[in-house]
């Protein structure tokens, strides 16, 4: 019988991922890529098209209209499908609370899974994010 | 071998016959402002016909579009930056229209798509009527509903706690309790 258990198995095995960064977020979240922590032995993969994407990164602070684009990628992605948001900026707003064009709820637009808190977030924090959602594929009752 | 001394007459008179040749042909004074910068200072009509001047004259590119809100004048400044390749130098043409009415000519007909984009950035953040661009739909702010957010009399901050904050959400109670 396919369970959901069985789905989420073999996809946790190697996380692909489509990022979607504005602004600082790209530059601070690029060394994750990098070498020095190389997220590729974890088996996360940035990919080119959301339509192979498993996981959706979002990071930098988003506007009205690039969560637009965002959700356009949400929906091109095959289900099922996680919504990361990395950074104060992308889930409150940040240190651009009162600016007449961020979006201060990200969650009115996205249903994110995780929120990864830090002005960037650490690249050890988001490793974790992935870590936590393997053991809470673990967990799922096998039925 | 030419003297430093000598050289910088040269460029200076270099200089004083470029600012002769503006006034005679733009019909405004030139202002000297620092080195290789002219300022002059237009009425709103003659955007248009100023502008195909300097352009004729070597001032072809357009480097952007700027406003400033005059609030306690009633006026908005636009402002015009000229350079040019030919002469290196920066013309900036000023011109103040009215707050309450902005109204002036588009420059398309002589910089196309380039002042088209300009305008477009001016309009939705000043609110400024580009007469004769036929495209001046939103930028940056799509979807956008309240006034023109680069005025000075618009408050975002009490706009963003109005529309975009919950004071009985515990999470966002704390905005509220920010002082000016």
């Amino acid at each position: 019988m396919i369970t959901k258990k069985k789905v989420m198995k073999k996809i946790v095995k190697s996380v692909w991922v489509f990022n979607w960064f504005n602004s600082c977020g790209f530059t601070e979240i690029v060394p994750v890529v990098g070498s020095r922590w190389d997220m590729e032995r974890f088996g996360l993969v940035a990919v080119n098209s959301p339509r192979k994407a498993d996981a959706l990164f979002i990071a930098g602070y988003q506007t009205p209209k690039s969560m637009k684009r965002a959700q356009q990628i949400y929906e091109q992605m095959p289900s099922p499908k996680f919504v990361f948001a990395l950074g104060c900026c992308t889930m409150t707003g940040g240190m651009y609370w009162d600016s007449y064009n961020t979006v201060k709820r990200i969650d009115d637009y996205l249903p994110v899974f995780m929120y990864i808190p830090g002005c960037p977030p650490r690249p050890e924090a988001i490793f974790d994010a992935v870590h936590k959602v393997v053991v809470h594929v673990d967990e799922l009752p096998d039925e | 071998m030419m003297s430093e001394k000598s050289r910088q007459n040269k460029k200076q008179s270099i200089e004083e016959k470029l600012i002769e040749d503006l006034n005679s042909i733009l019909d405004a004074t030139v202002n000297y402002q620092t080195e290789r910068r002219l300022w002059v200072n237009i009425e709103p009509d003659l955007i248009v016909e100023t502008c195909t001047k300097a352009y004729e004259l070597g001032f072809e590119h357009l480097s952007t579009i700027s406003v400033t809100d005059w609030l306690d004048k009633g006026k908005l400044e636009v402002t015009y930056h000229l350079w040019s390749y030919t002469h290196n130098h920066l013309l900036t043409i000023k011109t103040k229209i009215d707050r309450k009415k902005p109204k002036i000519s588009s420059l398309n007909s002589i910089w196309g798509g380039n002042a088209e984009t300009c305008e477009r950035e001016c309009h939705e953040l000043f609110g400024v009527d580009f007469k004769g661009n036929p495209n001046l739909t939103p930028l940056f702010l799509e979807d956008w509903e309240g006034p023109p957010p680069f005025l000075k009399d618009f408050d975002w901050r009490e706009y963003v706690k109005k529309e975009m904050y919950d004071q009985k959400n515990p999470r966002e109670k704390v905005y509220f309790e920010v002082r000016k």
